[in-house]
């Protein structure tokens, strides 16, 4: 029998330090990806630390940000009403993913940390860097439909699966974290790792760092924005690809969701939008320039594009 | 004596195991608890070919709670069972140390929990002699068969009328593999006492589990006892005794205690059988009219190395159309794959979807309304024989289906209609089902209290089978419904054949009504006061020179929206008219028409198991990578029953248990032409073939 320990801590601070002292333990919350991944045995921690009683379930306006506890479900999110008025890309992205049930359990911190939905680093019995560093990569011949076209290494093409956090780094949001050194903050655009040749690292955090919280900038009143998600099936699907648009104005933020192997920031298709507003099919041809698709994957390259114009022209368009 | 049947039978009675389902009250098989039960754990091939070199189970053998590990070195020599209808039994597990599929047992790890059981499969530690996969029909060390089954068909001159026709199509179609995946994972308990083996298994026939395990056992069918009172779904992968429930069996044997073994659901992937990939070329000849001069249908799809069942997928008489020319091909080739099986409308989906898309083309090609085209070519006699159908309600469902679907207020050229950006496309499929019956038995037993019982060894597995034996015997017996027992799904009961094949209802429904008949006879001439009076009944195939039973018939019409820039399709309206013969509870019959668009839907739309390309091994076998429909999917499906009882039996009915499924795919990829002017040839409809 493979044995766990679980303990449920009440402080932030005694949940850091619960982790820092144990290099097999893991933060336990929802639970909606990492109980399954620990059953098919793709994660193994010993130790649980359950993390669902901390006080991390408050959402607060302060007029600027708005500060979301790392436990507030993603259902709970969705359903304030500041999101829903200002917010509708980070609504419509909550409410694109998972099912009500897994969005009543599932929390804004662990989405942000969700695993790829890569059968290969799912599946034990095959080869996977992420998983097991050095092994290397069957999705690079193997099954790749749905994999990743953008930020890809030779080492790993898994597409990171999170549609909120698409949203999130189009709108700069900033993660707080505590850990064993005290509390800090990332950009989110600089918190995930694109996979190079340390596939396993998928983000900054080190061992013992909580996720206390994102703040979410408010962009300006009159701001449109929207989350385009396209999917094999109406409901409960992951993206093959999507596109979160926030048009402030005189500013366009774009992300590209389902078709990199991190929550894809499109950088090169806001430049072109900075000199020329409307140049919608410049801008999303300039982002997939440089894809790089395999076998099976190379729809996407096409599909990124026209979900990217067709979001554009839905809420940048003057 | 006539007895009516009227109110009950026709009536929308709702299920009578409705409330016991509910409330969890009803015994599945994985319900089942004996005080002293063990669980059983598998150990799977993770190569597709080769043979175990080593096989190392000390660990798992010094593992908590766990009473034996088995393994081929180990496990007891074992037989094959007799073969059926269906094809031979499946390969008896764990007899050699050939590899021929990933997914393939190798050992049983049983313990006393099962999750005991299942730490300790993980530390069975399998070392293998790799050989290179067969995985593609096309690779040239495969085994082909042609006309395995001996169903292949020439009449006239098909290739002469090829020749000669004024209009050609020619088109190559193709089916991926899919996967049953009913709701309820597959479970056996298995018991013995002595040489007397119970068995509770997840079976659609009770009957061919017991002889498979006698045979397996080498011990007589009156030793073995299978109960199957509830079974969470099917749609075909129960019709066998797969070797999980040998395993059961033999560990029960081994441990000398019941032994539970509930399949997972990576396991239900290769464990259960599925509809195997096809690839299909159609060759159509036809006037410019619309006359169909020649069908030429030829398919391929794969089978086991060791194991394969009875399969068609070129339809029987082309479909029933009349065509004076027609020949049906179909071959099989051994790969290194999971066994195949039977998913609901095995074979006649696939080739269906070929057949009714083909003949969109033909229709598009001749400027000829779909729905004429096949009104022109309606078979009036079964093209096999030339015998006439005993009903004939084809043409009432394309005119009613029609009628409610608005089809002829369709701009016929693709490309034609829209609904803001999106593309519309309407599509049609028509259907003619095969017949089957099988011979069946039947207990009545009227109690002193007025009441009685019906008994059949007949599954349920979610179809209403209680419920329409009860309507049928109230309705003969002229009792209230709650005064009618039903009890299913136990091999003591009378022999009953298969919940499949669309026909069971047919068969089940005869033999209860001659039961009912034979009992009420014997009251009539007196019998006892105070004790149980008892009838047995039959029904048996008719056997028929100057007709041609006629199974189901129908006529599926969708409507379907693509976008054109991101190719997202969404089905918005379905519609089918069914001609099932005598519809014993309309309410059921629909949800069963339902049931099977549903799946249509999922074929149309996004099913396919995914092996990977160079292992072969199942990529994709959990339910969040093996997309079926979910409910924003499904749009609004219209049932409509047309026809009456059918004069073959005495109970007038066809069954529609598969109809349901077949139409659909046809009918959506013929709606995604007219919508987009894109023919595509392959399921699943997915994006990247519509952008």
């Amino acid at each position: 029998m493979r044995t766990l320990e679980y303990v449920r801590v009440g402080e932030p601070a005694q949940a850091v330090a619960e982790l820092a002292a144990d290099p097999a333990a893991a933060f336990l919350a929802g639970g909606t990806t990492q109980l399954d991944l620990m059953k098919i045995g793709t994660v193994t921690a010993r130790r649980l630390v359950d993390i669902t009683r901390l006080p991390l379930r408050d959402v607060t306006f302060d007029g600027g940000d708005l500060r979301v506890g790392a436990l507030v479900t993603m259902e709970r999110l969705a359903r304030e009403p500041v999101v829903a008025q200002r917010l509708p890309v980070l609504r419509d992205a909550l409410l694109a993913g998972a099912s009500v049930q897994l969005r009543n359990a599932a929390t804004i911190g662990g989405n942000l940390l969700q695993r790829t939905r890569c059968p290969y680093f799912r599946d034990v019995a095959t080869a996977c860097n992420k998983r097991d560093p050095g092994a290397g990569c069957a999705a690079l011949e193997g099954v790749h439909r749905n994999h990743a076209i953008l930020g890809t290494s030779p080492h790993c093409i898994a597409t990171h699966p999170s549609d909120l956090a698409v949203a999130l780094v189009a709108l700069d949001a900033v993660v707080r974290l505590l850990g064993p050194d005290g509390p800090r903050t990332v950009p989110l655009t600089g918190f995930y790792l694109p996979p190079d040749d340390t596939p396993r690292l998928e983000t900054v955090l080190r061992h013992g760092d909580l996720v206390t919280g994102v703040d979410i900038p408010l962009p300006a009143q009159g701001t449109r924005s929207g989350y385009l998600k396209v999917r094999d099936r109406a409901s409960y699907d992951f993206a093959l690809a999507s596109a979160a648009v926030v048009a402030d104005p005189g500013r366009t933020r774009v992300a590209l969701g389902g078709v990199a192997t991190v929550p894809w920031r499109a950088r090169r298709a806001e430049a072109v939008l900075r000199e020329a507003p409307e140049a919608f099919v410049a801008a999303a041809g300039a982002e997939l320039a440089d894809a790089e698709p395999r076998r099976d994957n190379g729809y996407k390259v096409e599909l990124a594009r026209r979900t990217l114009i067709r979001a554009l022209s839905t809420w940048a368009a003057p | 004596m006539t007895r009516t049947l009227a109110p009950l039978v026709g009536a929308a009675l709702d299920r009578v195991d409705g409330a016991r389902k509910v409330a969890g009250a009803a015994p599945y098989p994985n319900d089942v608890r004996y005080p002293d039960l063990a669980y059983a754990a598998l150990v799977r091939a993770t190569i597709s070919a080769g043979r175990v070199s080593g096989i190392e189970t000390e660990g798992a053998e010094g593992a908590p709670g766990v009473l034996t590990v088995i393994t081929h070195l180990t496990a007891p020599r074992l037989s094959r069972g007799p073969a059926t209808s269906i094809g031979p039994q499946p390969t008896p597990p764990l007899q050699g140390d050939r590899v021929d599929y990933d997914g393939q047992y190798l050992a049983v790890v049983v313990a006393g929990t099962r999750e005991q059981a299942v730490a300790a499969a993980d530390l069975v530690e399998v070392r293998y002699e790799v050989d290179e996969p067969v995985l593609r029909t096309e690779d040239p060390r495969a085994e082909r068969e042609e006309n395995p089954w001996h169903f292949d068909t020439t009449r006239g001159d098909p290739a002469g009328a090829l020749r000669t026709a004024e209009v050609r199509v020619d088109s190559t179609y193709t089916t991926p593999h899919l996967t049953n995946n009913p709701l309820g994972p597959f479970t056996t308990v298995a018991r013995w006492d002595g040489d007397d083996l119970t068995v509770h298994d997840s079976t659609q026939h009770t009957a061919n589990t017991r002889s498979a395990l006698a045979g397996v056992f080498g011990i007589p069918e009156e030793r073995v006892r299978v109960l199957a009172p509830f079974v969470g779904g099917g749609f075909g992968a129960g019709l066998r005794s797969w070797p999980h429930v040998t395993v059961a069996a033999m560990a029960a044997r081994v441990v000398g205690r019941p032994v539970a073994l509930e399949l997972t659901r990576p396991e239900m992937f290769t464990g259960t059988g599925g509809r195997p990939s096809t690839v299909q070329r159609i060759r159509l000849g036809s006037t410019v009219d619309g006359r169909l001069v020649a069908i030429d249908h030829h398919a391929e799809y794969p089978a086991a190395m060791d194991d394969a069942v009875r399969y068609r997928v070129t339809p029987r008489g082309a479909g029933a159309y009349a065509c004076p020319n027609f020949a049906a091909r179909d071959v099989q080739v051994r790969l290194n794959v999971p066994p195949t099986g039977h998913m609901r409308a095995p074979g006649t989906a696939e080739g269906l979807f070929a057949l009714e898309c083909a003949l969109d083309e033909l229709a598009f090609r001749l400027d000829i309304d779909p729905v004429d085209l096949r009104l022109r070519n309606v078979a009036e006699v079964d093209p096999e024989n030339g015998r006439p159908w005993t009903t004939t309600g084809l043409r009432e469902c394309y005119r009613v289906g029609a009628e409610r679907f608005g089809w002829y207020g369709r701009s016929p050229a693709p490309c034609s209609m829209r609904d803001g950006h999106r593309m519309v496309g309407y599509g049609m499929a028509g259907v003619t089902f095969g017949w089957t019956m099988m011979p069946c038995r039947a207990a009545a037993t009227l109690h002193p209290d007025g009441t009685a019982t019906i008994a059949t060894s007949a599954t349920d597995i979610g179809t209403g089978t209680y419920t329409i034996l009860t309507q049928l015997a109230a309705d003969l017996l002229d009792l209230p419904p709650d005064w009618v027992r039903v009890e299913l799904g136990d091999t003591r009961l009378p022999k009953a054949p298969a919940a499949g094949g669309s026909g069971l209802t047919a068969a089940v429904t005869n033999a209860v009504q001659d039961a009912c008949r034979n009992l009420l006879e014997i009251v009539r001439n007196g019998h006892p006061r105070g004790t149980d009076v008892r009838a047995e009944g039959a029904s048996a195939p008719p056997e028929r020179e100057d007709v041609a039973p006629s199974g189901a018939f129908a006529a599926v019409f969708a409507e379907v929206r693509v976008d054109p820039d991101l190719g997202e399709l969404r089905v918005v309206r379905l519609v089918t008219a069914v001609d099932g013969g005598r519809i014993m509870n309309p309410k059921l019959a629909a949800s069963q028409i339902i049931g099977g668009t549903v799946g249509g839907l999922g074929m149309a739309l996004m099913e396919r198991t995914t092996p990977d390309p160079g292992s072969g091994r199942i990529m994709n076998a959990n339910l969040g990578d093996y997309l079926v429909p979910v409910h924003a999917d499904v749009p609004d499906v219209d049932v409509l029953f047309v026809g009456g009882p059918d004069p073959l039996t005495p109970m007038g009915v066809k069954g529609v248990g598969e109809v349901g499924v077949v139409g659909v795919a046809p009918a959506v990829a013929n709606a995604v032409h007219h919508a987009t002017g894109r023919r595509l040839r392959a399921l699943p409809l997915t994006v990247e073939n519509l952008l």
